[in-house]
């Protein structure tokens, strides 16, 4: 257990004897084992462990993309697991900043209307929402880049745009799912540096999946999943 | 704090992103357009003929000027059969109501030609005191011609095949040596094109007896109800067919869709309705299934099914209108480049409004299994 006494703030995220199970009888599988986990409000979290640990199931439940077989789930104060299916895409967009291990941008729009989507969606004006999403691709190093579409970028360049895009409006939680998996190391490492610079000044809380050693330093703290279980921390990530 | 979008504006932007997404690939948004012009086409196409058709087997009964019709019992088409009694014409003129009743003498005849072959006409004999069932859109000559002896007026579009006919060209038409008094344009049913004559000097073409009466065409007087002298006239003439000119329209029009015409071109039209609509469907659900992580990253940002359904009805919308367009300006052009003396398409204005609706309806219909699998879509597959 890395379970660590919160002092003062209610946690960001207080997860409690979560399981998933997929599928039934004879072939199910179970993904998580009863997790216990809190996250700190505007904590840098890293979720690690091997491929099918459960890393990425858990942070779908939490993300409000998968349902739980048993336990809960408490983001930002609403327990996920217990929410009606049609209050979910409302809770996601209002409160959570996704970023998948692909950019996963549609490559149709430019990249300031990938961005200014999400706004829009959250009921921002257009020309706010355009001017938002500026700011935002300015912030992440892409001015100049806001009338490219994704197919002009370079895999960190469109990485950046999912990071704007995950940011814009300032969402309470970011989910990173491999943020840096598709990328170079040079290209892995100032993404993350830069996913953490924006969030420690906006006060985001984030929990990124990863298992790429090269990228632990930014973590305030890593959690280590495996067998569907939060192990105690051994030490090997310090 | 933002606040919640309006649905009407929420489904703004999805359309918007629907139509910049279906914009981005080209090549699918071609080919999917294509399928609706080829839909359109080929079913306006086809509706367009069989009105042009329709129209050949109308087009006397239109032009004849007749409030009413008295025709042989039976009858369903204008065309040469039965005869009615001489004696209808002065029971006719007798009844009440009546303005005009004139004979009318149809029949088939032939044409000789200079190398000595034969070609078929329709031989109309008509009544110069009235002209109801004379000749109309002369383009050559005046319908006055036929009023000389031995004169006859014949269709403009068979001048080559009568043997090189001109004015005042000379032919041997069922035995008897006529003159060419004038040309009409288009004027050709299913069967020969129409020829006409004086009353008198077709009959004598015909070899028919002096008061022959194919039809007798009648006007009524100013003021009075068609029907009401319908009426009068079945009272007196039970025995025969009388019909008002619209209602004998109607009745060629559809027994012409029920026995001839319907069948063939309602199979054509269906069939590139069904072409379309599989063109339409299957290029809307592969654009979804190749774009399956898109519609997934969509639903995981917080997009709801009612916003993916937005985006892809607006694509289909836009299909609709686009290809509706193309479609029937390509039509129109080709009804410009096919219409002759013989066939001519036509494309009605209620036909022009109709296509854009029924292509509309099938590309929605088109949409359900691309819209059935981006319900289905979980969000969670983003993560995979």
């Amino acid at each position: 257990m890395t379970l660590e006494p919160m002092t003062g703030e209610a946690p960001a995220v207080t997860v409690r004897s979560l399981t998933k199970i997929f599928g039934g009888g004879a072939t199910a599988y179970t993904a998580l084992a009863g997790v216990d986990m809190d996250v700190r409000a505007r904590e840098f979290l890293m979720l690690v462990g091997p491929s099918g640990s459960g890393k990425t199931t858990l942070l779908s439940i939490l993300g409000c993309v998968l349902s739980a077989t048993a336990g809960s789930a408490v983001v930002l104060g609403r327990d996920v697991t217990t929410m009606r299916p049609d209050e979910l895409p409302a809770f996601r967009l209002q409160k959570i900043g996704f970023i998948f291990q692909g950019h996963n941008l549609i490559a149709a729009l430019k990249s300031r209307d990938n961005v200014a989507l999400v706004q829009e969606l959250r009921g921002v004006p257009h020309a706010q929402a355009l001017k938002d999403a500026d700011e935002m691709l300015a912030a992440v190093g892409l001015a100049g880049k806001e009338h490219s579409l994704p197919g002009d970028l370079s895999g960190g360049q469109k990485q950046r745009v999912a990071i704007a895009r995950a940011l814009v409006g300032a969402p309470p939680i970011v989910l990173a799912d491999e943020p840096t998996a598709a990328l170079d190391a040079h290209s892995g490492h100032a993404v993350i540096e830069l996913l953490k610079a924006l969030t420690q000044e906006r006060g985001t809380t984030v929990i990124c999946v990863t298992h790429d050693p090269r990228i632990f330093s930014f973590a305030d703290r890593i959690v280590n999943i495996e067998d569907g279980l939060i192990r105690p921390d051994d030490g090997s990530h310090s | 704090m933002n606040t919640e979008l309006p649905p009407a504006r929420r489904a703004m932007v999805m359309m918007r992103v629907g139509i910049t997404m279906m914009l981005k690939d080209r090549a699918r948004f071609v080919g999917t357009v294509a399928g609706v012009v080829f839909a359109v086409v080929l079913a306006a196409q086809q509706l367009g003929i069989m009105f042009g058709l329709l129209q050949k087997n109308t087009m006397f009964v239109d032009s004849a000027a007749a409030d009413i019709w008295i025709a042989p019992p039976g009858t369903e088409l204008f065309q040469p059969g039965q005869r009615v009694p001489a004696s209808t014409i002065d029971l006719a003129r007798t009844t009440p109501g009546v303005h005009l009743a004139s004979p009318l003498v149809v029949g088939g005849g032939t044409i000789k030609k200079p190398d000595g072959g034969n070609e078929g006409i329709t031989l109309i004999g008509t009544d110069t005191s009235t002209w109801l069932g004379g000749p109309w859109n002369m383009v050559a000559g005046a319908r006055e011609a036929i009023l000389q002896p031995d004169t006859m007026i014949f269709e403009t579009a068979d001048r080559e095949k009568f043997g090189g006919l001109n004015l005042e060209s000379i032919r041997e038409v069922s035995g008897h040596l006529v003159h060419v008094g004038g040309f009409t344009w288009g004027l050709i049913p299913f069967g020969p094109s129409y020829a006409f004559a004086e009353i008198d000097a077709a009959r004598d073409m015909l070899g028919a007896a002096s008061n022959r009466v194919d039809y007798v065409l009648v006007t009524v007087d100013p003021g009075v109800p068609t029907e009401e002298v319908v009426s009068r006239l079945k009272a007196r003439m039970p025995d025969l067919k009388i019909i008002s000119g619209p209602d004998f329209h109607t009745a060629i029009v559809t027994n012409l869709l029920k026995n001839q015409l319907g069948m063939s071109f309602g199979l054509s039209t269906s069939f590139g309705l069904i072409i379309g609509l599989v063109i339409v469907a299957l290029s809307m659900f592969s654009s979804v299934i190749d774009n399956l992580r898109e519609f997934g990253t969509l639903k995981a940002i917080g997009c709801t099914n009612r916003d993916l359904t937005a985006l892809v009805l607006a694509q289909s919308v836009a299909y609709a209108v686009v290809g509706s367009l193309v479609g029937l300006f390509l039509v129109t052009r080709m009804a410009a480049g096919i219409r002759s003396a013989r066939l001519v398409v036509i494309t009605p204005a209620w036909l022009t409004g109709l296509v854009p609706i029924v292509m509309l309806v099938l590309c929605l219909l088109a949409a359900i299994l691309a819209l059935y699998r981006v319900r289905k879509l979980e969000p969670g597959m983003v993560f995979r």
